[in-house]
């Protein structure tokens, strides 16, 4: 018996050790980026390595902040993410709660096209928006981006909250009406409460979309004082012939962390508000 | 708001309005633009070419659309037998008993997953690969080997974008096998043991049969997103002006090449459409439980 037990604690040391390495690797990337962007510029060119830096510094930071625009980038991205949820999120939600509610002639076709439509990666066919952005004089203005990334992230939100509209007994509306609740009240006084923990999700989802964007982004924007953080971040790339790697890192950094602190605050929600995958019928 | 047909049509008037403006039409368009030779020495006067374009993709190997789909097919098996071998054995890991940190080691493996993709790409690709002061070189110089140059031949690109791709997609992988786990009746495990079932033979026989059916929506999502990966391949090796020098080019990233590195719009429609259709024909033999259920 105590044999056994010995070879348990064995087995559960090696596991925790197994764990603290995978953790530690997992990390490496991030912490690495970490210890270079408080590490100053010159060390790097220097033949001599350390995974900790020898003297610590803030110069990135306060360079990235106080020369580059960054909190115009900053702001700009903002911006960006802001109108794009709020175009999203008020377009697709009403048409996911009629689509899951109501029978209507044409439903079942039109919910087809929008699932072929949803397997369909929007950078396809950059080209042909880029044509018609251009024609429309819309190239290097938010409005055409908002559009594209509405576009692309409103079919994502339709199938995920028309999946959670799904989950949600029509029973609980069918008691309210009796209760002599009208339209406006439905909607906001019980639907929408209910539908709480798919809507952050899916507003958080369309955030870190368009944060992450820099495809449509670079192609699309051209002035400097447009420019959002990931076209910002792009740009700053040290590449092997403008060793700009300390200032990157940092600028790498401050970008990760509202979107860090963001992830860790909706975490709860990640598994209930996330109608298994959003791809289902 | 159970009746009334007008009023469906008219709450989901801005959704389609936007879905039919920004996706089909450009759809609509780049299968227009697909039968013309539209291209920078075309921008206006381009004219209609049949299915030239198609005959190009499809029947000249040396065109580069052949290998990049046979390469995408690589890509997509191998990160998929490695993001459910490691994500498997993590979420196993987890699982077991006694383990207190359970909690702490999950938050810690989530954060690649957090992180915004494309500036984990970028930190991969110059703090890790880089050539002069990536971390696995100065790692090699230290114990006297010579630098490798890991974005510049095709084989070691296609490797050094599967690790970063596996680092990715993990967490996501650990985290939905770990919860499908969560769900086994403890029960099974105990009458297992009872019958003599090692650790492979536990796992083998109770826990792959019964997460797998929870799995199977995950799994097949996980697949579509490495068959349509862009970033990776293209911010590690073929960014504008910074190109590496592999050729490992996926189908996603092969349209973009075309379209907007060589300019060739009207071939590149061409291959943007033919993607289209695979994805499209893999889609429905891969959903064809979710598309009967939407047809009710």
């Amino acid at each position: 018996m105590t044999g056994k037990k010995i070879k348990e604690k064995v087995k559960l040391i090696l596991l925790n050790i197994g764990f603290i390495l995978l953790s530690f690797l997992t990390l490496i990337p991030i912490l690495y980026a970490f210890s270079i962007s408080i590490s100053g510029s010159n060390s790097i060119i220097s033949t001599e390595f350390h995974i900790l830096p020898k003297t610590i510094t803030m110069d990135s930071y306060i360079t990235i902040l106080t020369e580059r625009p960054f909190g115009r980038w900053f702001v700009n991205s903002l911006l960006l993410s802001a109108l794009t949820v709020l175009l999203t999120m008020l377009v697709a939600v009403p048409a996911a709660y009629v689509f899951s509610r109501m029978r209507f002639v044409g439903r079942k076709r039109t919910l087809y096209i929008l699932l072929v439509l949803n397997a369909f990666p929007a950078i396809l066919s950059m080209f042909a928006i880029y044509r018609i952005i251009k024609t429309l004089n819309l190239l290097n203005s938010y409005m055409g981006l908002v559009f594209i990334y509405a576009g692309s992230m409103a079919i994502f939100v339709f199938w995920n909250m028309k999946g959670y509209f799904d989950s949600i007994p029509e029973a609980i509306e069918d008691a309210a009406r009796i209760d002599g609740v009208n339209d406006r009240q439905l909607i906001t006084k019980i639907v929408m409460p209910l539908a709480r923990p798919s809507i952050i999700i899916s507003s958080v989802l369309v955030v870190i979309y368009v944060w992450n964007e820099y495809i449509f982004s670079t192609v699309f924007l051209s002035g400097a004082e447009k420019n959002t953080l990931a076209v910002a971040l792009y740009s700053l790339q040290a590449t092997d012939y403008t060793r700009n790697w300390p200032l990157f890192s940092a600028a790498a950094i401050l970008t990760t962390l509202p979107v860090l602190i963001l992830f860790f605050l909706v975490q709860k929600y990640m598994v209930s508000g996330l109608s298994s995958g959003g791809v289902k019928g | 708001m159970k009746r009334g047909k007008k009023k469906a049509w008219f709450y989901s008037m801005p959704f389609l309005i936007i879905v039919g403006l920004m996706i089909v039409v450009p759809l609509l368009y780049t299968v227009e633009i697909s039968f013309t030779n539209m291209s920078i020495y075309h921008w206006k006067d381009y004219h209609c070419v049949g299915l030239d374009n198609y005959k190009k993709a499809l029947l000249a190997f040396d065109s580069g659309f052949l290998p990049a789909f046979l390469r995408t097919l690589l890509w997509t098996v191998s990160s998929m037998a490695l993001q459910l071998i490691f994500g498997f054995f993590i979420a196993v890991g987890l699982n077991a008993k006694g383990l207190k940190l359970r909690r702490v080691y999950k938050t810690l493996l989530i954060v690649p997953w957090a992180m915004p993709a494309y500036v984990s790409i970028l930190l991969w690709r110059m703090g890790i690969f880089n050539t002069e002061f990536g971390l696995f070189n100065q790692i090699l110089k230290q114990i006297g080997g010579k630098p490798v140059n890991f974005l510049s031949t095709n084989g070691m690109a296609f490797i050094s974008c599967l690790v970063v791709n596996l680092w990715l997609g993990v967490p996501y992988m650990f985290t939905m096998m770990d919860g499908a786990m969560q769900s086994i009746d403890r029960n099974i495990y105990e009458s297992a043991e009872l019958d003599g079932a090692g650790f492979w033979k536990k796992h083998f026989y109770v826990t792959i049969p019964q997460i797998l059916p929870i799995l199977m929506p995950v799994i097949i999502m996980a697949t579509f997103t490495a068959f349509k990966q862009f970033d990776i391949v293209y911010l590690m090796t073929m960014q504008t002006g910074s190109k590496t020098g592999a050729d490992i080019n996926t189908v996603i990233t092969y349209v973009y090449e075309k379209a907007f590195i060589t300019s060739n719009y009207g071939y590149s429609s061409a291959v943007a459409f033919i993607v289209f259709l695979i994805i499209l024909v893999l889609y429905k033999t891969m959903n064809r439980r979710e598309f009967s259920i939407s047809e009710q």
